[in-house]
């Protein structure tokens, strides 16, 4: 990602993880449709700012959810914030989702702009330290990565007075379980009336083989990489090489006899239920061949009829 | 080297492939017609036909929002708004918000406060530029069906009275999670005094013995309607790269842990089903068999078995779709890592060999 300033560029030291949720990014990606929308054409280019909602334990910070902010550009180029519509939007929030605090703020955009430190400040009222999350919302074709960064900010002093500045921060994507089916689900567009076994067992193995292609196209690539360090090709990188390690040594990953024991009474206990399935449906095969047989060859009508 | 990865993606996108060119569609979804809603408003096309309504398509927004905000609310019922548009025959729900409602099955009932609530939040969603109304409300049933009960219908009838178009989506969190797939149902209810020209076979769904009442019941006075999902480009974008990030969520999900509770129950109510559907075949089946006349009455014990089958075996697809996950992880992370091949290698390069050979044996 372009960065104009080296300044910006810095990693952030906080030691503070992001969890960020897909609905944010699905959110914040609504809102900016929304307005390119109403606005009339793709030309017409609005920045789209917003309140980024979540949840901070430790060290660890969730985001999970995120609301529309309004705001206006003055003559000078700044935005002004609409602090009576966020004070009540949020009110609204902590009245369905109580445990959900402000975690900060994000915008749309390809770079930070310098006005965006003073809306970083206007947040600050609300949260210490503050997230600000920039979604580029024209991303490259061919893209690898998630068109989105995150910042925090650390005081510098800059000539001699102390100043903000972005740093950045790294983060992962997190899913709760409902999450992910829904995105599953959407990333597909899966027909919703697909509700046959065989159709859904299919879906599920193909995300499952999908997901072990993942992996096993990460790990030749690091396998690659390790063999080159190896033959001296490529410049021996005592981090990268360090982390496979530890990463190998994790492996088997649980090997406990408690877990054998555990698996092995699950895999027992799904495969009693498909057992006691296929008793079921020959019970209810026998119950019909007995009906069946009842009715062709019943003596008391066959007497009747005779 | 990364192109088993650039097949991995290739796969997923064919997979999307499906869903391309409904993209441009999909983003004229977002825009809003203030004057062509208020000329359907006027009109009212839907008065003339109670089954007008045939199809709701729903964005990926509303759906994330609801499954998430459906599972929150763990065992308890919650509820929300839809906010939407009509287009023709159909509902566009673009955007769903949580009302601060929730309770047992007889309580899903917008009160005062929420209604309060619903009015200041629309207000205010206007403002930052979601013009759309509201267009309906959903709710969950955690872990029995999407299906209206008879308070649902009433609720469903009053709005469908004076808040045309209305819509009503169920959601099942728990089934969700052990589908592996968002359970949720779009329904309309029928006027009172209307009678259904014809069954329309609606689709099977289990449900529990003791709801099986209230949803036979009521289940002829409404319908449903058909459910498709809808994303933006922008949304389309952003779902292609979070796969980068996102495949390991696949690997570590465990559907048969999370919806250990949920399995349980489902067992219990196979159990209790087939009790019922025993005595009732040991009474009136065997009854009319002696009888001479095995006619339509006593299929009913047989359709009954029939449907237990039909949950018994939906019960084990899920089983052995949670079981598949843990064994597939068990090969892949928990095989131990051979000594032989070790000794062939340098030690960093080699110890990772059986490591990444694995999964390719799968």
């Amino acid at each position: 990602m372009d960065v104009p300033k080296g300044e910006e560029a810095r990693q952030s030291s906080s030691g503070l993880q992001f969890h960020l949720h897909p609905l944010v990014l699905i959110n914040i990606s609504d809102h900016a449709t929304r307005i390119r929308a109403t606005s009339g054409g793709p030309s017409g280019e609005v920045r789209v700012l917003g309140c980024l909602l979540g949840q901070q334990a430790g060290r660890v910070v969730d985001i999970s959810n995120s609301f529309e902010l309004r705001h206006e550009l003055t003559a000078d180029g700044s935005v002004m914030l609409d602090d009576a519509f966020l004070t009540k939007k949020l009110e609204q929030y902590k009245q369905t989702f109580a445990h959900l605090d402000v975690v900060g703020w994000y915008a749309s955009g390809a770079a930070v702009q310098e006005t965006d430190i003073l809306i970083h400040r206007r947040v600050m009222a609300m949260n210490e330290s503050p997230v600000f999350l920039l979604m580029n919302i024209k991303p490259r074709q061919a893209q690898k990565d998630l068109p989105v960064l995150l910042y925090e900010t650390e005081l510098h002093s800059v000539e001699g007075m102390p100043q903000f500045v972005f740093v950045q921060s790294k983060y992962n994507v997190e899913t709760s379980e409902a999450e992910r089916i829904g995105i599953n689900q959407v990333a597909k567009v899966l027909p919703s009336g697909n509700d046959k076994g065989t159709d859904q067992l299919t879906a599920h193995f193909t995300s499952l083989h999908a997901a072990l292609m993942m992996l096993t196209g990460r790990l030749t690539l690091l396998h690659g990489l390790l063999s080159k360090m190896a033959a001296g090709e490529v410049a021996y990188d005592h981090a990268i090489v360090q982390q496979a390690a530890s990463l190998v040594r994790r492996l088997p990953a649980v090997k406990t006899l408690c877990f054998k024991g555990d698996f092995f009474t699950e895999y027992s206990d799904a495969m009693l239920t498909v057992l006691m399935t296929s008793v079921t449906m020959g019970a209810h095969a026998v119950n019909d061949i007995v009906d069946k047989v009842s009715i062709a060859y019943d003596k008391s009508r066959r007497r009747g009829l005779m | 080297m990364a192109e088993d990865a650039g097949a991995a993606q290739r796969r997923w996108e064919l997979e999307n492939e499906l869903a391309q060119p409904q993209d441009a569609v999909a983003d004229s979804y977002y825009h809003y017609d203030l004057a062509e809603q208020q000329q359907l408003q006027r009109e009212k096309p839907w008065s003339k036909d109670p089954h007008y309504f045939k199809r709701v398509h729903i964005s990926a927004l509303a759906l994330l929002k609801m499954a998430m905000h459906a599972k929150s609310g763990g065992n308890i019922e919650v509820m929300g708004m839809l906010q939407g548009k009509v287009v023709g025959q159909a509902f566009i729900v673009v955007d769903a918000f949580a009302l601060p409602v929730e309770g047992t099955e007889t309580r899903v009932n917008a009160q005062t406060e929420a209604y309060e609530y619903m009015v200041d939040f629309a207000e205010t969603t206007k403002l930052s530029g979601r013009l759309e109304n509201m267009v309906g409300w959903y709710h969950s049933h955690p872990g029995y069906g999407c299906w209206l009960s008879g308070i649902d219908c009433q609720t469903q009838m009053t709005q469908q009275m004076f808040q045309e178009p209305f819509l009503a989506l169920v959601i099942d969190p728990h089934r969700t999670i052990a589908a592996g797939k968002v359970e949720l149902g779009a329904f309309r209810t029928y006027p009172q005094n209307y009678k259904p020209p014809d069954e329309p076979a609606s689709e099977y769904q289990t449900i529990p013995l003791e709801k099986i009442e209230d949803f036979g019941v009521h289940c002829k006075s409404y319908y449903a309607l058909e459910v498709d999902y809808f994303k933006s480009s922008l949304d389309a974008a952003l779902l292609d790269t979070l796969w980068n990030k996102y495949w390991v969520n696949t690997l570590a999900a465990s559907p048969l842990l999370a919806t250990r509770a949920l399995g349980t129950g489902q067992l219990t109510d196979i159990a209790a089903k087939m009790e019922a559907s025993d005595q009732q075949m040991a009474t009136s089946g065997r009854a009319a068999r002696f009888a001479g006349a095995l006619d339509k009455k006593s299929g009913a014990g047989e359709a009954q078995l029939a449907k237990v089958c039909r949950d018994a075996a939906k019960f084990a697809v899920e089983q052995v779709k949670g079981l598949s996950c843990q064994v597939v992880k068990d090969l892949v992370f928990n095989r131990p890592v051979l000594p032989s091949v070790r000794a062939t290698h340098a030690p960093a390069v080699a110890a990772h060999g059986p490591g990444d050979s694995a999964p390719m044996e799968t």
